[in-house]
């Protein structure tokens, strides 16, 4: 017997002019957007000064939690960060939660991590030319030693790359991973029930019994805990690196 | 033999695409822009107004405080004031009293010694007029005890005369 399982990216749902595709990552992030604005809404209309109902109790608690958490990392200078850091957590862990309802994760796809990535990118070498001045962030890479500049340079890209990829492979690997599972069961499953004769073994073989339970352990890890744990950690080193970033070195 | 196949037009697993990378930028900065109309200002706001309300609310009785401790230091004043006028009053008012007292007491004194005066002269007055009757009667006796005695009647003028001779002679 021979299991062939075949890994692909994104399902191609429109081909627009100029080759720009529109696939799964574009359309289940576009209803991870909706529906956080939709809940967004929900609980901000009618808020009052003295709040009556929980719906603004929980809304103002995910605001002070957002500040919380940028300005015990970043300062009190960073406030006008939290929305961007929000955005960024509630984006990456609900794009890697929407593969519990089955649907495909948009963080799967290297590129959703890759765009996160040069974004935070960008804001890096911003602040550290802002901080430093052109001069002064060119000069940085040539320290401690000239001859270490094609080193330094490469330590600059790296931030991003290793950051993509790390989010990238641990959503990506999570769905690899529960496919090969979900094909190994189902041939484990056959060869157990295959045996039995006439239409009875045919049934049993359609029928996913072992299938079950396994997985969903699985999922919980692999969807719940590490689509979480995988925004947290992208956001914190988005935080801590533009933070060190604007700090001036003395 | 079993065959996963998960859709027939799809990316590889490891493609890079610019556009979607942009779009992946452009969905992230669009969501920043949803939380911060929809999320971030609405809840921004409101805690604004009520760290306002508060501060009002601390203010007002603040100053509520500070009226009450004017008015009240007002009201103290005030009433010092009146205990101050009340006792002012009361000790003229008792001077006054006393000075009326004292000169009615001197109006009663002057009275009382003007009546004793008075009394005294009429008491002068009714001793003399006894003291009169008391001779007009004694006279009156002895003449009439002398007619008695001589049994004759003398002339009355003649003898009062004499009596009353013997009579101023005797003494007062």
């Amino acid at each position: 017997m021979k299991l062939e399982i075949e890994v692909t990216g994104a399902k191609i749902l429109l081909t627009l002019p100029l080759g720009i595709t529109v696939t799964e990552t574009q359309v289940n992030m576009w209803l991870v957007m909706l529906g956080i604005a939709v809940f967004c809404i929900w609980l901000t209309h009618g808020l009052k000064v003295r709040p009556t109902s929980k719906r603004q109790i929980v809304a103002e608690y995910i605001v002070k939690t957002a500040e919380n958490f940028v300005t015990s990392n970043m300062g009190q200078k960073w406030k006008w960060f939290v929305p961007y850091v929000a955005a960024l957590f509630s984006l990456a862990m609900f794009s890697s939660l929407i593969s519990l309802l089955g649907m495909y994760p948009p963080t799967s796809d290297l590129n959703t991590t890759a765009g996160w990535a040069i974004m935070t990118f960008i804001l890096i070498t911003f602040y550290k030319i802002k901080t430093n001045g052109a001069f002064g962030y060119a000069k940085s890479l040539t320290e401690p030693i000239f001859i270490m500049t094609p080193m330094n340079i490469l330590g600059e890209f790296a931030t991003p790359l290793s950051m993509a990829f790390r989010m990238f492979g641990n959503v990506a690997s999570g769905t690899v991973v529960s496919a090969l599972l979900y094909a190994a069961l189902a041939s484990l499953n056959n060869a157990v029930f295959g045996w039995l004769p006439g239409i009875l073994g045919e049934a049993a073989e359609k029928l996913p019994i072992l299938q079950l339970g396994l997985p969903a352990v699985l999922s919980l890890y692999f969807d719940v805990f590490s689509g979480v744990l995988q925004a947290f950690i992208f956001c914190m080193l988005t935080m801590l690196y533009i933070k060190s970033a604007a700090e001036v070195e003395d | 033999m079993l065959n996963v196949v998960i859709a027939s037009a799809t990316l590889d697993f490891l493609s890079v695409n610019v556009w979607h990378i942009l779009m992946a930028v452009g969905n992230l900065l669009i969501l920043v822009l949803i939380l911060k109309k929809f999320l971030f200002k609405p809840v921004q706001n409101i805690l604004r107004q009520r760290e306002e309300e508060i501060n009002k609310t601390y203010s007002d009785a603040d100053k509520a405080l500070s009226d009450a401790e004017n008015e009240k230091a007002e009201y103290q004043k005030k009433l010092s004031a009146a205990k101050s006028e009340a006792d002012s009053l009361i000790s003229s008012a008792s001077e006054r009293a006393k000075a009326e007292s004292a000169e009615i007491i001197q109006n009663a004194r002057a009275e009382a010694e003007r009546r004793r005066k008075n009394a005294d002269e009429d008491i002068e007055l009714a001793r003399r007029k006894a003291v009169e009757e008391m001779r007009d009667e004694l006279g009156e006796m002895v003449i009439d005890l002398a007619t008695k005695v001589v049994g004759k009647e003398i002339d009355p003028k003649t003898h009062e005369e004499l009596i009353n001779e013997a009579i101023e002679s005797l003494g007062e």
